[in-house]
């Protein structure tokens, strides 16, 4: 293949934002059930390492200071008893006169924070003061003796206070003027007039308490110094970004003589990476582990992983206009989101990216209070799903029409109609599907929808309790933002395929994903595709294990794969070896690449499947003359040799995230619950989730992400709230006990199903599903519980508490 | 008047004796003949089969001595409290939760982990491959010594049995509904195996 | 954790006379699914001196029946009391409560013993680094008070204290129903009159006395037990609200019923309004109503719990209601 055969083929893949116009002919190992993972044997082993599990010689342990108070500064701090006890190793001061200013601690672009701040924006926030000592205990030790005066200022918790004109500043420093950080709204028509002019206009307004993450691993790292250069151990999802800023908390020490490791992550789910604050104890762990010369471990309190929360918690307030006929003629969507990072996102989205309405406005004020930041948990679309959620079956309820009837009514995207959307379908290349109809249509088999949907309030099961069901739609994401690069080269000797790219593995699978992929592409046996989880090896995927990774490392995966593939064919009908006197005739010494192909690590002539040769008979067995080196026949020459098939591929992407692309697979979901109205409690007892994935690469994992979300979801719709102390603003239930999630008796039934319109922007028509599920579930619990008893509950989550005020049982707040 | 609180205490037995002389005078009368008594702290462990006598701090808890120190990376440190399960073993064929058990209580017990499970080829490893019981990975360990202790005490167990043995098991990633599946297919293939032979 | 000094105790002798040498600044160890959460989260001003392990007591942890008499060592692990045949089949509301208790795992590590003299579990007293110093450690005030008091005592606090921390257990409300007996290692008390509330109490235990085994008689004929508990999850929580009732029939009316209410009062709460409302009444939907009613007509919910009345009543009605079978 000539340089610029390769070249052009790269310039081909910067024009992505199509269809895959060279889709495979056979799905043979795409798509495939029974993959063994590749993970599952270390796993189920319990030898699958993590970064808690790393243990370094002469490792010491970090420890920081965190805030009692929700917003407080250091006036003066007594760290002499603590220097004192013996154990301790290091200390590093807010007033130290090493540390800069402020370091680049983004783990979502570069960021400029103090890495050992002096004042405390929430309570629990690491602050002042960072320790490393022989041991856990002798840290935590050091830490009781240090003597802190503290001045505490006033604070706010609620986004509603710190809206009124004589409230406090919740963080005067970087907000001088008032709490309101930013307001934004996604917009189009004109919403007044819209409302004017529906036959009906509904309000009404909801809450969503403040929900966290839940990492099973605890935020950590390790850090070790050989000689001049830095080694890490990483707990993040994005290893590039973190590799930035390292390089510069040094002074920009050389950026390849940074080595990272990422082990196994116990579950990320977004988010933890794209906190500064909590990067600082990081930063603290490299700057004493240099100090010392030893190596630096540091991991969160439990506690400590629940002061990062979730970008949806806020008030939201809707008014809503609609004709008799169920067609949506305005949403106003008011948000007032509580410390979202990155300005916030939502509410209106969903209405953009799946509905005709053709008058919008969704403004959002990003307000400050003191309270933890909060960002991605799972996905940042949570304001959207249930904005979405709550006004197409709020809708449908005031118009006792099936919520069904109203979704297909409303179905399109950008205020236009499907007509638009399927010229917009064919624009790309895709060839049209109504995928909301294909979700539907297996839905509402799988739920028994025209038997079990009954009018609200009129079902009573033999148990006494109130039978529900409740749907909800939207489209699915996440396709293909981002960008990634991967190699890939044949093993000497035996021909196998090694993928390399740096692990980032939160558990979906995607590595045994890019196998199938690429032994599918090029022709070779699943068995002999591995994933080199390397540590660094300069290839940086996209968070190569949580979004995007069909969407871009798929991408990535398959253009690597094709290169390697014309790679060996060329070689097999190129001269086989290279020797000073000459060369040895190829394999297939009378043929041109494309008489030949690969199947199952078999190369073999098209017109003639007899004339064969392995692909481990190709690479050739190496010798004692180096690597490259062959060792067999040819006895009489001294060093014959061969190439090594090596190929490199990426995939970058822009523009996905503006919006411009209209997303065209859809998915449905649908719960049944039984409520006890006596008691107020809620049983979930049967979920259906149907996502149009475009294309499936692993069944099983695709269906780990619907069950997997379903349970996340259900526990976020049901129990899952961080409560603050009201008088003090401290954490009160920042521990797996008083903070809830789904135990396996949570929730029964699950009954998961996949379609594939092959409308997603990924290889193959693929797009994305780890983030939907987890982000769609939990507010499809309110038409659920309405469907049961007749009321709508509009705080989240759904407690039973919030069940018997709907019900009168109780008297509301 | 006060108490007098320095005893001459047994090293075998924890007896305490007023002189030194009953003390000898008992030691010889009761335990002539026994081995000699572990020094303070230092407790005898069956790990994976193996036998252990390891030198332990009173606060360390064994998740700690088995994690830490014994370099078994299986019980996993997830909740650190005693309510999510991942660092479930078994103890005296027990599931219990290593993290909130002292190591220095622990003597002369018998613990596996689910490294030792897997050595032995138990079939509960590859049905949770097969059924992809894991995700993340973090929870399963916890959950493959639960399972194991279950289908050690209970071999044919029905689904809600097994729902209800790993209601403390957390998993953030809701792997849950492969568990039941994966646990009855290893129950069968242990039945099989053992009704074959 | 900080370190502390350990002893593994032979008898129960020798465990009273450690607690005697450590004057107070020594604990008991059973299960310690209790007491290591609370060292490791350094919830309390003093930290303990030592830990004295009762595990090596031998037979502490029996379980046995003997002339009508159930007879329970405080180290019988609650898994074993679950699924211990006579004890489901004659002793059903102890059965089901130490099978609702926490999570497996923590029952097969758990004792009939911690879980009668467990702390309580309020996220004021619970918070970590003695963050609320409040009256049950010796504090000035209550913090739940004017704070967060969705899982607090529906029946007012404890009056010298103003403490409105509730008991958590699960298997008290059941041994109370089931009417046992506590023998200590100086004296024999009703199980209802174990539970006391004080500055780091939560039972009448002095500093040196150790539970040596609880007696529960055999119910007589014609009765049945049950207990039922509310929890956000099916699974690890502590109780929102358990009840347990046993019912002894005669005639087709109730002769005499025992119901105890837990985790809504300071201490497992005696629910006397429903028993002396449905004795010598039949056992329908109305007389349980009406007992579930007689029961919170004292509540004073507070700002937070007044679900907490609801599911109060509910419980005792639905007690009540499932003794009706086969009793």
């Amino acid at each position: 293949m000539s340089v610029q055969k390769e070249y052009d083929r790269m310039i081909e893949m910067e024009d992505n934002l199509g269809f895959d116009k060279y889709p495979l002919k056979d799905f043979d190992q795409i798509g495939r059930t029974n993959v063994r993972r590749l993970d599952g044997k270390e796993k189920a082993s319990g030898r699958a390492e993590y970064t808690m599990d790393i243990q370094l010689p002469g490792m010491l342990y970090l420890k920081f200071l965190t805030s009692p108070y929700p917003h407080a500064e250091i006036k003066h701090m007594d760290t002499r008893k603590a220097e004192a006890l013996p154990g301790v190793r290091g200390i590093l001061r807010y007033d130290d006169p090493d540390l800069p200013e402020v370091a680049d601690l983004g783990g979502h672009g570069p960021t400029a924070e103090k890495p050992v701040p002096k004042v405390a924006y929430f309570e629990g926030e690491p602050v002042g003061v960072a320790v490393v000592a022989d041991s856990e205990g002798i840290a935590e030790e050091a830490l009781r003796l240090i003597q802190v005066e503290w001045e505490e200022r006033p604070f706010l918790l609620d986004v509603e206070k710190a809206l009124e004109t004589d409230a406090p500043l919740a963080h005067p420093e970087i907000y001088p003027e008032n709490n309101l950080e930013v307001e934004h709204a996604e917009t189009h028509g004109d919403v007044e007039k819209g409302l004017s002019e529906a036959d009906r206009v509904v309000e009404f307004k909801v809450t969503r308490r403040l929900h966290t993450y839940v990492s099973p691993e605890r935020p950590c790292g390790v850090v070790r110094w050989n000689g001049d250069y830095p080694e890490f151990w990483l707990k993040h999802q994005r290893p590039h970004e973190n590799k930035r800023a390292i390089s510069s908390w040094f002074d920009h020490i050389p950026m390849n003589r940074v080595e990272m490791h990422m082990p196994y992550q116990g579950g990320t789910f977004g988010g933890w990476t794209q906190f500064p604050w909590n990067q600082g104890p990081m930063y603290c762990a490299a700057l004493l582990s240099k100090k010392t010369g030893r190596p630096v471990k540091y991991a969160f309190e439990r506690r400590g992983d629940f002061y990062g929360g979730s970008m949806d918690e806020g008030n939201y307030h809707f008014r809503v206009g609609f004709n008799h006929d169920g067609t949506i003629t305005a949403v106003e969507a008011k948000a007032h989101l509580s410390n979202p990072m990155w300005e916030g996102f939502g509410p209106g989205n969903h209405f953009e990216d799946n509905t005709r309405i053709p008058n919008l406005y969704a403004p959002r004020k990003v307000i400050k209070v003191n309270k933890g930041p909060n960002t991605a948990v799972r996905c940042e679309q949570l304001p959207n799903t249930m904005s979405f959620t709550l006004v197409m079956d709020r809708v449908a309820a005031e118009l006792g029409m099936d919520p069904i009837e109203v979704a297909i009514k409303n179905d399109g995207a950008k205020g236009h109609d499907m007509q638009w959307l399927t010229e917009r379908k064919a624009e790309v290349g895709f060839t049209p599907r109504d995928s909301l109809k294909e979700c539907l249509e297996k839905g509402k088999a799988a739920i028994d929808w025209g038997n079990k949907w009954h009018p609200p309030g009129t079902h009573k099961l033999p148990n006494g309790k109130m039978h529900g069901i409740g749907f909800t739609w939207t489209h699915e994401w996440d396709d293909s933002c981002g960008s990634g690069e991967i190699a890939m080269r044949l093993e000497r000797n035996d021909g196998t395929v090694s993928i390399l790219g740096m692990r980032c593995d939160n558990g979906v699978n995607a590595e045994t994903g890019y196998c199938q992929i690429a032994a599918n592409e090029l022709g070779m046996r699943l068995e002999d595709v591995f994933y080199r989880p390397h540590t660094d090896t300069g290839f940086f995927p996209m968070c190569p294990d949580s979004s995007t990774n069909t969407g871009v490392n798929g991408w990535a995966v398959r253009h690597c794969a094709r290169l390697l593939k014309a790679k060996i064919l060329e070689a097999a009908t190129s001269p086989r070896a290279v020797t000073q006197r000459g060369m040895y005739p190829p394999h297939f010494p009378d043929m041109k690449p494309e008489n030949l192909d690969i199947k199952d690590s078999i190369i073999f002539v098209k017109v003639d499947p007899s004339q064969k040769l392995s692909v481990a008979e190709l690479v050739g067995t190496s010798a004692e003359a180096g690597p490259l080196s062959f060792h067999e026949l040819y006895g009489a020459e001294r060093h014959p040799f061969s190439i090594p098939l090596f190929a490199h591929a990426y995939q970058a992407q822009i523009g996905c995230y503006k919006g411009f692309r209209p997303k065209f697979c859809r998915q449905t979901h649908f719960m049944e619950v039984e409520v006890d109205t006596e008691t107020g409690e809620i049983t979930v007892t049967r979920v259906v989730n149907v996502n149009d994935v475009g294309k499936v690469i692993s069944p099983e994992s695709c269906a780990g992400q619907q069950y997997g979300g379903t349970y996340m979801g259900v526990g976020r719709a049901l129990f899952e709230e961080v409560v603050h102390d009201p008088a003090t603003g401290v954490m009160l239930n920042g521990n797996l006990l008083d903070y809830k999630i789904a135990t396996i008796e949570d929730c029964q039934d699950i009954d998961t199903h996949l379609v594939e319109t092959q409308q997603g922007y990924g290889p193959y028509g693929a797009t994305g599903i780890g983030e939907d599920i987890a982000t769609v579930v939990p507010a499809l619990l309110a038409p659920a519980v309405y469907n049961a008893i007749g009321e709508w509950i509009y705080e989240f989550p759904i407690t039973p508490e919030r069940v018997l005020k709907a019900l009168g049982k109780i008297e509301g707040e | 008047m006060k108490e007098r609180t320095n005893k001459y205490l047994c090293p075998y037995c924890s007896t305490t004796f007023e002189t030194f002389e009953d003390l000898k005078n008992h030691a010889l009368a009761v335990h002539a003949g026994e081995p000699a008594p572990l020094p303070e702290g230092m407790i005898r462990l069956t790990l994976n089969g193996e036998k252990y006598q390891v030198q332990v701090q009173p606060e360390w808890t064994l998740n700690y001595l088995i994690h830490d120190k014994l370099g078994l990376t299986s019980p996993k440190m997830f909740c650190d409290r005693g309510a999510c399960g991942s660092c479930t073993v078994i103890m005296n064929g027990r599931p219990i939760l290593s993290c909130m058990a002292l190591a220095i209580e622990c003597d002369g017990n018998t613990v596996e982990t689910a490294e030792g499970i897997a050595d032995q080829e138990h079939p509960l490893v590859e049905t949770y491959v097969k059924h992809h019981a894991m995700q993340c990975g973090y929870c399963t360990p916890g959950f493959i010594t639960t399972a194991k202790a279950l289908l050690d005490k209970n071999p044919d167990p029905a689904e809600a049995e097994i729902r209800e043995a790993l209601g403390g098991n957390l998993c953030r990633c809701g792997t849950y509904p492969q568990h039941p599946k994966a646990i009855l297919e290893a129950a069968e293939i242990l039945r099989d195996s053992e009704g074959g032979e | 954790m900080k370190t502390f000094a350990h002893f593994n105790a032979s008898t129960i002798e020798e465990a009273v006379s450690l607690l005697r040498r450590y004057r107070g600044r020594a604990s008991l160890i059973a299960g310690g699914t209790d007491i290591l959460g609370k060292m490791k989260d350094r919830i309390l001003p003093v930290y303990p001196e030592a830990l004295i392990n009762l595990k090596t007591v031998p037979e502490l942890d029996g379980i046995k029946e003997v002339d009508g008499l159930l007879k329970l060592g405080p180290l019988a692990i609650l898994e074993d009391i679950a699924h211990d045949a006579v004890i489901k089949a004659e002793y059903t509301a102890l059965a089901e409560a130490a099978r609702r208790t926490a999570s497996p795992h923590l029952r097969e590590m758990g004792t009939l013993g911690g879980n009668i003299c467990q702390d309580i579990r309020c996220w004021y007293y619970r918070q970590p680094d003695n963050r609320f110093p409040c009256l049950r450690k010796g504090g000035g005030r209550c913090y739940a008070l004017e704070g967060d008091n969705r899982y607090h005592s529906i029946f007012g606090g404890s009056v010298k204290e103003g403490c409105i921390a509730v008991h958590p257990g699960d298997t008290a409300p059941a041994l109370i129903a089931l009417d046992a007996k506590i023998k200590t290692s100086r004296r024999t008390i009703d199980v209802e009159d174990f539970f006391q509330v004080g500055v780091s109490k939560t039972t009448v235990l002095d500093d040196y006395e150790v539970v040596e085994n609880i007696q529960v008689p055999r119910p007589p004929d014609n009765t049945k037990s049950t207990f039922l508990k509310f929890a956000l999850r099916k699974s690890i929580d502590f109780p929102i609200v358990n009840c347990a009732a046993m019912v002894t029939k005669s005639n087709g009316t109730v002769k005499n019923a025992r119901i105890c209410l837990n985790a809504v009062y300071v201490k497992p709460y005696r629910a006397l309004k429903a028993e002396a409302f449905i004795n010598g009444k039949a056992i329908d939907e109305a007389n349980a109503e009406k007992a579930g009613e007689a029961v919170v007509a004292d509540a004073k919910p507070l700002q937070h719990n007044a679900y907490m009345v609801q599911v109060a009543k509910v419980l005792v009605k639905r007690a009540i209601l499932s003794c009706k079978q086969s009793a």
